[in-house]
């Protein structure tokens, strides 16, 4: 009976029964595997792993106005939190500000409003930023100049700039393909602004990683495994070609900050091995593709989030469930960082219940379930092996189709991209029709009615208001010469082949808000319209 | 006698872009016959005046962001002021059921939140819509 039944990962991998010797024959100990922390990096890329430092447990927050975010990182830190991950509002992240007509209803929503340097003073106010390591959650849009706002007030309070820690999330393709909004920038126009930024760190932050790579909301829109490392992989190697074309920075220097950031999706072995396969081409594509010299480039250091596209509405408990296997997957797959979900993602905004949850859930992980004795436990098993050598094969021949098409920029601009999506997301919910993919509690073993009910949160309705009317004034109040000076001036280097981020930064320092900084790129470089999928 | 298709305008009020939902619905309803128009991310008043232009039958509004109250207010009231009242209003996304009851009195007709089936969608679109063509 069970020999007639296929099974398949979830990239749709054929897997048998049994693995043994055999199916990894062709795989060489020293070439292939070899230990954590030594080339290709396989089995992870330090050495003593989690015996020597546990993975990162980050709370992606921010919420209302940037005076409430202030107390809420404020308690986070008394809690001992050292990292801190912004989440901004929806605006802040496409480079709007909160007095534009269009954002009347976003502003405060999933994220704190930072429309200039002074809404970034007030979340940070108090809080010893030389101490703590920050990541600005961003689309590339907005990552110079929030960058450019956090770096400003390490500046005003006289800290060393060397010693600056923390993250941009900067990945131009996340930002062209994931979401739609108005006043989008081109790819080109993204991976320019977002080379400079990196460009601007090597030089002045240097402990900054101003490039995180970030496939998480590629694997949102239903892509497997495989497809979010080929992306991934892609566009870091689009980064990496336009500095060679531009040679400002030696790559040594200009990939040493990359990181990354994925999804970890239900597939647990799947999972494990995708991180596995990671690290080994990553390596491959840094020091035998590129020949950079620095080992520090080769590591594919990792945070991870648990996916939300595989939480449900109903019964949202269950979720905690899903997240706890996954941020196990992450566990045993070598992760740097992780983010476990709110249970209630598919309900609201993480409630501080669901947050405490999930800090709690790494917690458990860490210090309960011996995990972390010993490094790569999967390391070895003929399964895990086959399975990471296979999607490393496959992963290629993914990468190899982008790279044919003339890399991920035409990918984007042709639309290819958009249809990998489209036909992923329609494809999974055929599958969900069909019950061929499986979904406890929504198209299997579904109960009737809810069978409970879990705390709500609600933002504050009056956000919007308070914000808007706050940025009003705080517009007629600034040197509006000053800032329109400072606005010229980053026209016309925006207009040539310069480094845009000096510019930045004295435009924000001059108060210019962020819409007023991204409406001067809109302008110069125009703006997008990102291929229709339908 | 060919049949008048039921002309749907699919819409994203505000900024917020989350939009695989709604490309998973509007090609659903494509796929079982309707005439489907993907707006996309719109302000309220474009979304009335497509709506009036392309004299569609029904507006699906998609919303992920957690002030859907203001925006299908301002949605339904810019539909009202543009002489589109009548048109049928959905509204899919993440809603809490609270609020379930103050968005139909608002002229929502029906609500649909993640883990609905496509074809019970389908088919709510359909029943719906049986008056109207």
């Amino acid at each position: 009976m069970d020999d007639k039944r296929q099974f398949a990962s979830g990239s749709g991998i054929p897997i048998k029964g049994i693995y043994g010797p055999h199916d990894v024959k062709d795989v060489n100990y020293d070439r292939d595997i070899g230990l954590a922390g030594e080339p290709p990096f396989t089995r992870g890329v330090y050495s003593s792993m989690y015996r020597g430092r546990l993975w990162t447990i980050r709370r992606y927050s921010g919420v209302n106005t940037p005076e409430e975010t202030n107390e809420l990182y404020r308690r986070e830190y008394e809690l001992g939190q050292t990292g801190f991950s912004v989440a901004t509002d929806v605006p802040t992240g496409y480079g709007v500000d909160c007095d534009d007509s269009e954002a009347f209803a976003d502003v405060g929503d999933a994220g704190v409003p930072i429309s200039s340097l002074k809404d970034m003073e007030t979340t940070f106010e108090g809080l010893p930023i030389d101490k703590i390591a920050t990541a600005l959650e961003v689309s590339t849009e907005s990552g110079c100049p929030l960058t450019a706002m956090y770096v400003a007030i390490a500046e005003k309070r006289g800290f060393d700039m060397e010693q600056l820690k923390g993250t941009t999330l900067n990945d131009f393709t996340a930002s062209s393909s994931c979401a739609y909004h108005k006043g989008q920038l081109s790819p080109q126009a993204l991976l320019r602004l977002s080379v400079d930024l990196i460009e601007w760190c090597c030089e002045c932050t240097p402990k900054w990683h101003p490039m995180c790579l970030d496939s998480y909301p590629y694997r949102e829109q239903g892509i497997n495994a495989v497809q979010e490392l080929g992306l991934i992989l892609a566009t870091a190697i689009q980064y990496i070609e336009e500095e060679k074309r531009r040679g400002r920075v030696p790559l040594d220097k200009f990939v040493r900050r990359f990181s990354f950031n994925m999804g970890i999706h239900n597939d647990f072995f799947e999972e494990v091995a995708k991180l596995r396969a990671g690290r080994r081409m990553w390596y491959k594509i840094a020091r035998e593709r590129y020949g950079i010299e620095d080992p520090r480039c080769w590591q594919f250091r990792l945070h991870v989030q648990s996916s939300g596209c595989t939480h449900t509405t109903q019964e949202p408990l269950n979720n905690l469930v899903r997240i706890a296997y996954q941020m196990l997957a992450a566990a045993l797959g070598g992760a740097q960082s992780m983010h476990a979900n709110g249970y209630d993602e598919g309900i609201c905004l993480p409630t501080e219940q669901s947050m405490l949850l999930s800090i709690r859930t790494g917690q458990v992980l860490q210090y309960e379930t011996n995990v972390i004795n010993t490094v790569d436990p999967l390391g070895g098993s003929w399964y895990v092996e086959w399975l990471t050598s296979e999607i490393e094969r496959r992963t290629w021949d993914y990468l190899q189709n982008i790279e044919e098409m003339g890399g991920m920029i035409q990918a984007l601009t042709t639309g290819w991209v958009h249809r990998e999506y489209r036909d992923a997301m329609l494809e999974h919910e055929r599958r969900v029709t069909s019950g061929e993919t499986v979904v406890v509690g929504v198209n299997k073993f579904r109960l009737g009615k809810e069978p409970y009910e879990v705390p709500i949160f609600r933002p504050n309705p009056e956000t919007p208001e308070i914000q808007i009317e706050k940025l009003k004034k705080f517009k007629k109040g600034r040197d509006n010469d000053k800032v329109a000076q400072a606005l010229r001036n980053l026209e016309e280097v925006s207009s040539s082949e310069e480094n845009v981020m000096p510019a930045v930064m004295e435009a924000v320092k001059a108060y210019a808000t962020i819409g007023e900084i991204s409406n001067v790129w809109r302008t110069v470089c125009g703006v997008w319209s990102p291929p229709m999928i339908l | 006698m060919s049949e008048k298709k039921v002309k749907v305008l699919m819409a994203k009020p505000g900024l917020e872009g989350h939009w695989r939902g709604m490309v998973v619905v509007s090609s659903a309803l494509r796929d079982a016959g309707f005439e489907v128009i993907y707006g996309g991310n719109m302000m309220p008043t474009e979304i009335a005046t497509t709506a009036v232009q392309e004299d569609v039958d029904v507006v699906g509004l998609s919303i992920l962001s957690a002030n859907y109250m203001l925006l299908v207010s301002h949605t339904i009231k810019e539909l009202k002021n543009h002489g589109k009242g009548d048109v049928l209003v959905l509204l899919g996304g993440i809603i809490y059921e609270d609020d379930f009851p103050p968005l139909k009195e608002m002229g929502v007709a029906e609500i649909f939140v993640p883990g609905t089936p496509l074809p019970d969608i389908v088919e709510s679109v359909r029943k719906l819509t049986s008056a109207v063509v």
